[in-house]
């Protein structure tokens, strides 16, 4: 064999190996995706910063939510290295070396916990080089005292967070609270990380998108070690954290603290509504809670569960959830109705027959306003019932049938009977009954109006909330439109909210004989709600005193009263309900002008009405 | 004057640019990969490139000095500098370890490896001897000196212990298998025992070295497909030597039906021969290396699965490999451009030695896909050019130095972006005038200069 020619198979296998290595090279960089993956995930960090919630101010510019820094104490175990003196950082931060090794143990098999969803289990996905929180929510003043002594333990490093912080201890209805998002949460936004916080009820849930913020992203490129070493492309595609703009409500602090103030120990609620606007001033719910005792992971697992099992329901909104009678304050609603319809004029007289349903000891009302100002039950059962048996059909059952929804398309049109369009959390419709509805109950042309007469004066089937109550109230004021009470001043487009005006069916000159009757209520002696009565202003308002059954046992009267002042110019409607208080008179009236004078003049001029409400016990404890 | 104009006329100049433009390279890829915005002058003495500038002016003076040496010296003295670098490398055993290995001479970060120029004192003395020999009248003696011109050095470089060198060091084989070294003399002496035959040569003994090249192929296949129970054909439960075995068998049959029908009758019954011997052995070590793998110590079977790459071992040398191939990997088809390597930075630390060992990757992946190529395409050029040159000398002495040098390229070339690859074992070796170090770029700068002295003065030698 020629030993020359073996050149040729060496430089062969030279070419060989060359031709491989380019075609490898071609494999892992040009073709192959997962190592250059694998490389933005080794080398390069995505970090999120999330902006403090935007801050909310009242109507006068008070910051009434804020946030507040705290710092969660974070670890990795990676950078901890094995020298960690377990017995002195417990010390530093005021634990048992025990506590600190459970504590250990519960990140380990709790923080990372996630529901694979193709295992269908819970699986714990900790990792020694991913950063946990162990400490949460630590203020800053404790963690002032630890935060010098931390680089004494590698692996270990503050991590600033901020959370919702309440001025005033007022509103927590109105506002709502935040708790950390749910994994259905996380999976439907990608805003949302484990640990996040989200509105859960009240404005903080409605306005969730506009509160949040922009998120920030910065990517580095980090080292072997987790340290930053570069932006990423100098920066090239981070962007800035961007706080969302304060929002503005139309809510008064001050009126709502002091309506919560007046509240005390009763169970019901306050609405107070500017009625040019729809702005809701004020609307308490009693018994009611500081809202910063649900301010983060701790405050929320210590004090929810308490307020969930306080049995006078301090977490139920009363003024947007619960549904009541009305009671006699409905008898505005059908006086303007009659009028429209044309049942009854303005000087229409009908005798007040105890007979046909119970009344107290009154004159018989020769004008609509006297009906109003003595709450004349027989008036407004004779009325309605021409409202329902307009005569148009031969037959009673069809005739009532017609007037019934007739009537409660004017109900509608008072935004009665559904929930309003608005930015007010959890809204109930209440209930305007139509004909299908007592079809349900007493089949198709089975019912007439002796069936259903209870809704004329406001009880039976008859169920509104405070705030529809209220908006009975602005209405009037306005002479028959309103804008849907809401609590944000100026809505952007992107806002869950646009406000609408709406047109009653009841036309503006049908209003004036209910007003002066509603003036006559609270400033001509007899009338019912005397001790709404203010020196120089003139109220409009209307009692009600509402019957209930708990079960079928009677429970003590609500005592509800509806109002706006002054009357010439109305800057204020209002409806007070109280629970299980009796005459609406009695109540209900001075509470809502203590509230009307507290608004439009800043101060109380009868501190004697004044301290009889705050001293009164009536939540039956 | 004239001698040394002749000189510069008789350079090899390709070569010379293609190695000064690797340096070029090199040292870029350190400024980027060592970067440090302290000292941003590439002549900052303090910095690794700064330093590397350093290497290399000391490698150029000290080629320059071999390159006005009499070519004749190398040839003359070749035995007493052999010796006296075998001498370094068992006083080398004495010092103190550097990460685990006893390879340097010296004080501080000035100190060398003996075994880098041992390479070329190997080197140089192989050809002598060789080239004195007269290969068609081989006898044992001459083949057993030659070999242990290169096993003593190997030894004690693997006492050190130093993988890299080691392996660098088989690349004396292919020089032997080149000039037609015959293992005959050995292969002989067993197969004239039995009666009535006698061979003058064996087609074992002249292509002994290619085929111990296939049986390290083979066993290394045979382990790899044992693992986790690869079967050669996908589908198939031919796992292991059982597959190779299989193979083999379906190769000869075509073989032998191949030479049946093509090859004259004498062909036909060497051949056969050859293909039967060939099956028999390759089978038997197949299914050796198979069975003694089983029978391994579990601590012993993990080192070699983790040398094959068969094992993940996060946090050691397979972590390395890992971080450089997804490194190599992210470059792309154009790169992430000059210093901006984000995964083989010194400074992210992800591949640890990404400014030596691994030099590779930052370079692939500042350049991508086409930088990759261009930079395997210049050590082709490089190799097959020393290849060239050692073919065209009219003295052995010199060819046989001159591929020495040749395959050292080949195998530093193959193995070190190999290891970037994921093709080759992780043995720490230099990427030669690329890598940072000095005892890499002065021992390949001698020999490279030694080779061009060589050739520059090719036409003096007669022989």
């Amino acid at each position: 064999m020629n030993v020359e020619n073996r050149r040729y198979v060496i430089i062969s296998f030279i070419l060989f190996v060359g031709v491989i290595y380019m075609f490898r090279l071609f494999y892992m960089q040009v073709l192959d995706d997962s190592w250059s993956e694998r490389a933005h995930e080794i080398s390069e960090k995505r970090s999120e910063v999330t902006p403090p919630r935007a801050i909310i101010y009242d109507r006068n510019g008070l910051k009434i939510v804020g946030n507040k820094t705290y710092f969660n104490l974070m670890v990795i175990e990676e950078n901890m290295g094995e020298n960690f003196d377990t017995l002195s950082f417990a010390k530093l931060i005021g634990w048992t070396t025990q506590e600190v090794n459970d504590r250990f143990t519960e990140i380990i098999k709790g923080e990372g916990v996630y529901y694979n969803k193709y295992s269908g289990k819970k699986e714990s996905n900790y990792q020694k080089s991913r950063p946990y929180p162990f400490l949460k929510e630590i203020t800053k003043e404790e963690m002032v005292k630890i935060a010098p002594f931390l680089s004494a333990y590698p692996g270990f490093y503050e991590e600033e967070t901020s959370m919702r912080s309440y001025p005033y201890p007022n509103g927590a209805n109105i506002l709502g609270y935040l708790s950390e998002v749910n994994q259905n949460e996380i999976s439907r936004d990608k805003f949302y990380k484990p640990s996040y916080n989200i509105g859960r009820s009240g404005i903080e849930k409605i306005y969730e998108k506009q509160l949040r913020g922009t998120k920030g992203v910065h990517y580095i490129v980090r080292s072997a070690m987790n340290n930053e070493v570069k932006k990423y492309e100098n920066g090239k595609y981070d962007t800035l954290a961007k706080q969302a703009l304060p929002i503005q409500l139309g809510l008064d602090i001050k009126l709502q603290a002091y309506g919560e103030e007046l509240m005390k120990n009763k169970k019901g609620c306050i609405v107070a509504i500017e009625p040019k606007t729809g702005e809701i001033l004020a609307m308490v719910s009693a018994p009611s809670y500081d809202p910063n005792i649900l301010v983060g992971r701790k405050n929320i697992s210590k004090n929810y569960p308490i307020l969930l099992n306080d049995q006078d329901k301090p977490l139920y909104p009363r003024p947007t959830q619960a549904e009541y009678p009305p009671g006699s304050i409905f008898k505005l609603v059908q006086s303007l109705i009659g009028l429209q319809e044309g049942v009854v004029t303005k000087n229409s007289a009908f005798l007040c027959n105890r007979a046909l349903v119970g009344c107290h000891s009154h004159p018989s009302p020769s004008s609509i306003a006297k009906a109003v100002k003595y709450s004349c039950n027989p008036y407004y059962y004779y009325m309605v019932k021409k409202v329902i048996e307009q005569k148009k059909y031969p037959n009673r059952y069809e005739d009532a049938e017609y007037g019934l929804n007739l009537w409660n398309a004017y109900m509608k049109s008072f935004g009665l009977g559904e929930k309003l369009k608005s930015d007010v959390f959890g809204l109930r419709p209440g209930l305007i009954p139509n004909s299908s509805y007592y079809d349900k109950w007493y089949g198709h042309h089975r019912w007439a109006f002796s069936t259903i007469r209870s809704i004329s004066i406001g009880q039976g089937e008859v169920k509104l909330t405070p705030l529809h109550m209220a908006n009975i109230a602005a209405i009037i004021a306005n002479k028959g439109w309103y804008f849907d009470p809401h609590f944000v001043q100026s809505p952007k487009k992107s806002y869950p909210l646009q406000i609408k005006k709406n047109q009653t069916m009841v036309d503006t000159i049908h209003f004036d004989p209910v007003i002066d009757g509603m003036w006559r209520v609270v400033n001509e002696p007899g009338g019912t709600g005397g001790l709404a009565r203010i020196n120089g202003i003139n109220v409009c308002g209307k009692t009600g005193t509402v019957e209930n059954y708990k079960g079928s046992v009677k429970q003590k009267n609500h005592s509800v009263f509806i109002a706006f002042a002054p009357m010439e110019n109305p800057k204020i409607a209002i409806a007070v309900f109280v629970e299980n208080a009796g005459y609406g008179g009695t109540w209900a009236a001075p509470i809502a002008s203590l509230m009307i004078e507290k608004y439009l003049k800043k101060s109380i001029s009868n501190p004697a009405k004044e301290k009889r409400v705050l001293d009164a016990v009536l939540n039956n404890k | 004057m004239r001698k040394s104009k002749s000189l510069i006329n008789n350079l090899d100049w390709p070569l010379l640019v293609a190695f000064l433009t690797l340096i070029c390279f090199g040292l870029m890829t350190i400024y980027s990969v060592a970067f440090n915005e302290e000292h941003p002058n590439i002549f900052s003495f303090s910095e690794k490139y700064g330093k590397q500038i350093m290497w290399i002016c000391l490698s150029l003076f000290l080629g320059i000095i071999v390159f006005l040496i009499d070519s004749d010296v190398y040839k003359k003295f070749a035995l007493p500098i052999y010796v006296v670098i075998l001498g370094l490398l068992v006083l080398v055993l004495f010092m103190p370890p550097i990460n685990g290995a006893r390879a340097w001479i010296g004080i501080g970060s000035m100190g060398i490896q003996p075994a880098e120029f041992a390479k070329i004192t190997t080197a140089l003395l192989l050809a002598k001897y060789i080239g004195e020999i007269n290969l068609k009248q081989l006898n044992s003696n001459n083949v057993l000196i030659a070999l242990i011109i290169i096993i003593i050095p190997m030894i004690l470089i693997l006492l050190q212990p130093d993988a890299g060198t080691f392996v660098v060091f088989t690349a004396f084989f292919f020089v032997l298998y080149r000039e037609g070294l015959t293992f005959d003399p050995f292969i002989l002496k067993f197969v004239n025992i039995i009666p009535k035959v006698k061979f003058k040569k064996t087609w074992i003994g002249s292509h002994f070295i290619p085929i111990l090249f296939v049986l390290v192929f083979l066993s290394i296949l045979t382990i790899l497909l044992g693992h986790k129970n690869i079967g050669i054909i996908p589908g198939l439960p031919l796992y292991g030597s059982l597959g190779i075995i299989i193979t083999l068998l379906v190769i000869s049959i075509a073989g032998i039906l191949f030479i049946q029908k093509f090859g004259t009758k004498r062909e036909r019954v060497k051949v056969r021969l050859i293909i039967i011997l060939s099956f028999i052995i390759g089978s038997a070590s197949s299914y050796f290396v198979e069975y003694s793998f089983g029978h391994l110590a579990s601590h012993q079977k993990d080192r070699i699965e983790l040398f094959l790459g068969l094992k993940e071992d996060p946090n050691g040398k397979d972590y390395n490999r890992n971080r450089a191939m997804a490194a190599v990997g992210s470059g792309g088809f154009s790169g992430k451009g000059y210093k901006n390597a984000s995964v083989s930075s010194v400074k992210t630390n992800h591949v640890p030695e990404s400014e030596t060992d691994f030099i590779f990757c930052p370079f692939a992946e500042e350049w991508g896909f086409i930088g990759g190529v261009i930079l395997l395409l210049i050590y082709l050029f490089i190799i097959i050019r020393i290849i060239v040159i050692a073919e065209r000398q009219r003295s052995s002495f010199n060819r046989i130095y001159a591929y020495s040098v040749g395959m050292f390229f080949f195998y530093h070339f193959a193995i070190n972006i190999g290891m970037n690859i994921g093709f080759a074992p992780v043995i720490g070796i230099p990427l030669p005038f690329f890598s940072y170090g000095g005892s890499s770029m002065m021992s390949f700068s001698v020999m490279v200069f030694i080779l061009l002295k060589l050739d520059s003065q090719r036409r003096h030698v007669l022989r």
